[in-house]
């Protein structure tokens, strides 16, 4: 494991992007790893800009601050906008198609497509889902996170819709790219 | 130990519950709504008592009334809130009683931005209240866990000072989460370095006494003795006077009682390569003082001879961590520089003082990478847009 680990994610409010910080979050400390994560957001309760920055490392963390982040999660054009040039050669951005319309392909760093509302809709018939599918993605491309962890932090931090929300993980899990 | 993920939020109220905090009024406001929120849940569990005041000033009013009434009692805000207990600040300082104050800082002025760290209110923590003639103690964590330690610490100090004691965290530390340790037992706070101090009462005759001593217990109303709590001087007997000599007893207390006993607190700072007489002392309190470590120990990687000197006693300040005659660069998270001001003040005449200040946002480590750089080869700083790094 690197000394630490950065993983931003961003989109509009409502979307869940403080919950899927706080998921990924959760999962760290039930490894033992040292925490932290900040979230940043308009005054809206729904609709703002919202950015959660996750790092996570085996020591204590001094600066939260998520400055080339290893995984950006882009969940909005204007957040992948903003964030992309964050990322350094060896990272990845991980985004939906359906919110992220226009891709820099001058970019070093690797870019995965994950079509988590289309894939929500196909499963679920609604977009609710999309945030667990992303976890899904998350759990298996973020080396150092243990996948059962992830799903556990899942389930005790969204007390609703347990079943949906495993298969909706497992969805995202068994993506390929 | 119990290990969450949690904000500051949590962890400062879960700190004032293990210290017996049974008293907490408040009006919520961002980035310290879920400390009102956790205490509103928390406090009916441990037989406390929470209270929705209709302003922060009734917030802090009622806080000096529970502290009367024998309890520990604590309050918090943000910036537009903490403006609002300047007249019961004066009143705790003047009745002595114990209260903690937690202040959230966010960006100001007025509502400012609410969900961005702020540091604009380094000099408000040292004056909340009109009139002088007091001393105030602030504390100023930088993660969520020392968010926990220092409103204990908080509470220790407010009943050996019989005073209110602040404690100034961030938008950051408070809403951020945070792997957070709470101690379960006695060891594990023992272990934690916490330090509790039970409430006493005081049952007289000389219950406003002219010294600077501590652990005078505090006045407690229905204790079959006589109590006071009024704008007005205390006499040493405890009646209300308005009257010159008497009031210059009082102030003597109120100042002395803080500038007399600094030891108690004045371990508070961290220090990160400093014992080799840096050729550039970075000078910090809360959030950022994370970034400027990280900053400086890689500006330490690269050979550049720089210090960081966090401070975390804030008030009464502590000027003897700046004996050193040598290159300072104070970072804040404003743009009007408050902190730099007292470290011009307290570094020798001839030390160079320099500024870096953002807004609504911590410094990134190149930013501050590049400035060391910029110092140290005795480079001007410039204005770069709106930021002020020249002083």
């Amino acid at each position: 494991m690197k000394d630490r680990i950065e993983i931003v994610a961003s989109g509009f409010g409502g979307q869940g992007v403080v919950r899927l910080g706080q998921i990924v979050g959760e999962a760290g400390v039930k490894q033992g790893l040292r925490v932290a994560m900040l979230k940043s957001h308009g005054t809206e309760m729904r609709g703002g800009y919202v950015r959660s920055q996750v790092v996570l490392s085996k020591d204590a963390i001094d600066s939260p601050i998520c400055e080339s982040p290893d995984y950006f999660i882009a969940l909005s054009s204007a957040a992948y906008e903003r964030f992309k040039d964050t990322v350094p050669n060896d990272g990845i951005i991980l985004y939906d198609p359906a919110l992220v319309e226009k891709i820099d392909e001058t970019l070093n760093c690797t870019q995965k497509a994950f079509p988590a509302k289309t894939l929500s809709m196909e499963n679920f018939d609604k977009p609710l889902f999309a945030n667990t599918l992303v976890l899904g993605v998350v759990a298996k491309i973020i080396d150092v996170l243990d996948k059962d962890m992830v799903l556990d932090s899942i389930l005790k931090i969204i007390p609703k819709f347990h079943e949906n929300n495993k298969k909706a993980f497992q969805i995202g899990y068994d993506y390929t790219f | 130990m119990k290990r969450f993920l949690e904000t500051g939020n949590f962890a400062i109220t879960e700190g004032a519950i293990l210290v017996g905090c049974r008293f907490f009024a408040g009006y919520p406001i961002t980035p310290a709504t879920e400390l009102a929120e956790a205490m509103s849940l928390r406090l009916p569990q441990e037989g406390g008592i929470y209270l929705q005041a209709e302003d922060e000033c009734a917030a802090m009013h009622l806080c000096i009334g529970a502290s009367l009434g024998g309890y520990k009692a604590m309050t918090a805000t943000s910036g537009p809130g903490f403006i609002l207990y300047a007249d019961p600040y004066g009143w705790a300082l003047g009745c002595e009683c114990p209260v903690v104050v937690l202040n959230s800082g966010r960006v100001g002025p007025v509502s400012g931005i609410t969900g961005a760290p702020g540091q604009g209110e380094f000099y408000l923590m040292r004056y909340p209240t009109h009139g002088g003639n007091f001393e105030t103690i602030c504390l100023a964590p930088n993660s969520a866990q020392e968010c926990m330690a220092m409103t204990v610490e908080a509470f220790y100090l407010s009943e050996r000072f019989r005073m209110p004691v602040s404690v100034l965290a961030d938008q950051l530390i408070t809403d951020g989460f945070e792997d957070i340790s709470v101690p379960e037992n006695d060891a594990e706070m023992k272990e934690m370095g916490f330090r509790v101090w039970p409430r006493k009462i005081h049952q007289g005759p000389d219950f406003y006494p002219v010294t600077d001593e501590l652990d005078i217990p505090p006045v407690v109303l229905g204790q079959n003795t006589g109590a006071l709590c009024s704008d007005w001087t205390p006499t040493e007997e405890g009646y209300d006077i308005e009257e010159v000599e008497a009031h210059h007893k009082h102030a003597y207390r109120l100042i002395y009682k803080v500038r007399n006993n600094r030891h108690i607190f004045n371990h508070l700072y961290e220090k990160v390569h400093m014992d080799d007489d840096p050729d550039l002392v970075v000078v910090s309190y809360g959030t950022p003082s994370r970034v400027v470590n990280t900053a400086v120990k890689k500006a330490r990687s690269n050979g550049l001879k720089v210090g960081a000197l966090r401070l975390i006693n804030l008030w009464p300040f502590p000027d003897e961590h700046f004996s050193l005659n040598t290159k300072y660069l104070v970072v804040e998270l404003n743009w009007d520089g408050e902190l730099v001001r007292e470290v011009q003040r307290a570094a020798p005449k001839d030390s160079d003082v320099h500024f870096l200040g953002t807004c609504g946002d911590l410094p990134t480590v190149p930013r501050l990478t590049e400035t060391f750089e910029k110092i140290l080869k005795g480079q001007p700083l410039q204005r770069i847009g709106w930021e002020v790094e020249a002083w």
